[in-house]
């Protein structure tokens, strides 16, 4: 079980100025084994509500609960993927995977099991030994997932996972984290820009205001995936729901509608 | 690193590697003709400049005299041995430092003030503390090469990205580890930067100590041998010191390309050299 519950949440940043208002009265609650996207423009704020519900940042005012504890710092009950990866560059692509599952205080030969079949899951047999510095984007990001998928975490924090990556790359990487939600059901919030990749992959679509950033639209997607990429991409149901979720974010930046 | 040259004319292809090499070596070779050419025409009093080839005349009669490999055995010792000890203490106050607002407090003003002091400065006081020898000696090498080593060793730590740190918490990393797996290593680039011009401090502050206070030593013998006029032997320890510290740099870039060899910016600026 891991049901997030976020009420009433203010942050606001400090700046010379004064204060600059971040996040306004953010209330959002996931569903445990949820897929929920936040989508809105950039600078709204929707990576700071994911670093204050990865325990990293802290909020001004409002409560944050995860199964009805209060978040009070990070843990590994939710694991977190970067868009800049965050790999340690120091270490090899097995040791990156290992590293919280040594945290942890997993025994060697569990451990090392555990690394096999990831690298295995995320497709870089060969590459165990190699250093994120050899990598390219795509398999760094896949290392990145492995690593946080490593020590099971709950839930997944995903903040703008594929922004960096070549669209082919991004497609691929979609549908790998798609199979893995299915397999295996964790509570996941994925924060993008990306119109299509949020309603690709998600059961709902939260959409964000312009700064300061609060909650103005919900899309619940129900689209039938079973036909594969292409099927489901070229459904009227999806191109429907896409559409209205593209409308709902063009309004936030404040595009004239022509 | 980028202290050479980029010899950008030439294509960057196995079979012209050893041309580089060679070409590296040039400015070398030039100023050692012109020394000799200088020298040889009479431009120059060749008692106050001995030529090249005198030079490693004497280097090779004072080795196989044993002067040298006694001495440069000692000097060897104080230097190395002075960069290892502030090396270590320079990364443990760095260390300190990046990560205690108290600690930064109080050994920031220390290290602002006494950064730029030349270190040799203190040799007389340190004869008066502790007389002549080792102690002196190894003193003031320690002292300099411990400056350099803590101000790269703070920045290093500070350049680690945020980012980085948080994973390391989100992955459950305590406290007490974040220093040794996360901050250490990442500083690590940056650290033996420090380290490397420690080394070179760390031979100037030896040959320097051991002029004013020691019994033995390269420092020392170079001392005597000025002392007495003896000019195409000063130079053969002088040569003696360069050649050593050649080495010893050499050698530390090799140790850095090993433990490096995960670091972006290091390849990228040391795929010329």
């Amino acid at each position: 079980m891991s049901r997030i519950c976020i009420e009433r949440l203010d942050k606001r940043y400090k700046s010379r100025d004064g204060d600059v208002p971040a996040l306004i009265d953010i209330n959002l609650e996931i569903e445990d084994g949820e897929f929920v996207s936040i989508i809105g423009p950039s600078g709204c704020g929707k990576s700071t509500l994911l670093y204050i519900l990865g325990g990293f940042i802290p909020a001004d005012s409002g409560t944050m609960q995860i199964d009805g504890k209060p978040i009070t710092g990070p843990g590994i009950d939710r694991g977190i993927v970067f868009q800049e990866y965050a790999l340690f560059p120091w270490l090899t692509v097995a040791q990156n995977i290992l590293y919280g599952l040594e945290m942890a205080g997993v025994p060697r030969r569990r451990r090392e099991d555990i690394v096999g079949q990831l690298i295995r899951t995320v497709n870089l047999e060969g590459f165990e030994n190699r250093f994120p510095r050899e990598l390219s984007g795509g398999m760094k990001q896949r290392v990145a997932i492995a690593r946080t998928l490593a020590y099971d975490p709950k839930i997944l924090l995903l903040d703008e996972p594929f922004g960096a990556l070549d669209s082919q790359t991004r497609e691929a990487m979609q549908d790998e984290l798609r199979r893995l939600w299915l397999a295996q059901r964790k509570t996941v919030l994925f924060v993008t820009h990306d119109v299509d990749e949020a309603v690709y992959l998600s059961e709902r679509v939260v959409v964000m205001s312009n700064r300061p950033g609060h909650i103005v639209e919900e899309f619940k997607i129900t689209v039938d995936r079973s036909g594969g990429r292409e099927a489901t991409v070229l459904s009227s149901a999806f191109i429907t729901l896409r559409n209205q979720v593209w409308l709902s974010v063009r309004r936030q930046v404040g595009a004239p509608s022509l | 690193m980028a202290l050479s040259p980029e010899l950008t004319f030439l294509p960057d292809e196995p079979r012209w590697r050893w041309l580089r090499g060679t070409f590296r070596l040039l400015p070398i070779a030039i100023f050692l003709l012109i020394w000799q050419v200088v020298v040889d025409l009479d431009l120059v009093d060749r008692s106050f400049l001995p030529s090249v080839s005198d030079t490693f005349a004497a280097l090779w009669q004072l080795t196989r005299d044993g002067e040298i490999g006694l001495n440069l055995w000692v000097s060897m010792y104080r230097a190395l041995g002075g960069l290892l000890i502030g090396s270590v203490l320079g990364v443990a106050i760095g260390l300190a430092m990046a990560t205690s607002e108290r600690a930064n407090e109080f050994f920031g003003p220390l290290v602002a003030t006494t950064y730029s002091l030349p270190k040799a400065s203190l040799v007389p006081l340190f004869i008066l503390w502790f007389g002549i020898g080792d102690t002196t000696d190894m003193l003031t090498v320690v002292l300099a090469c411990l400056l350099p080593v803590i101000v790269s060793t703070y920045h290093g730590v500070k350049a680690v990205p945020p980012v980085i740190l948080w994973s390391a918490r989100a992955m459950g990393t305590p406290r007490h580890l974040v220093l040794w797996r996360i901050l250490f290593p990442g500083a690590l680039p940056s650290i033996l930067t420090g380290v490397r011009i420690a080394l070179g401090f760390c031979f100037v502050l030896t040959i320097s100590a051991e002029m004013i206070a020691a019994k033995s030593g390269i420092g020392k013998l170079i001392f005597i041998y000025g002392e007495n006029g003896a000019y195409v032997h000063m130079f053969g320890g002088l040569l003696a010191v360069i050649l050593a510290a050649f080495v010893a740099d050499r050698a530390l870039l090799a140790v850095m390309s090993y433990l490096l060899r995960w670091d972006d910016a290091y390849h990228a600026a040391s795929a010329h050299g």
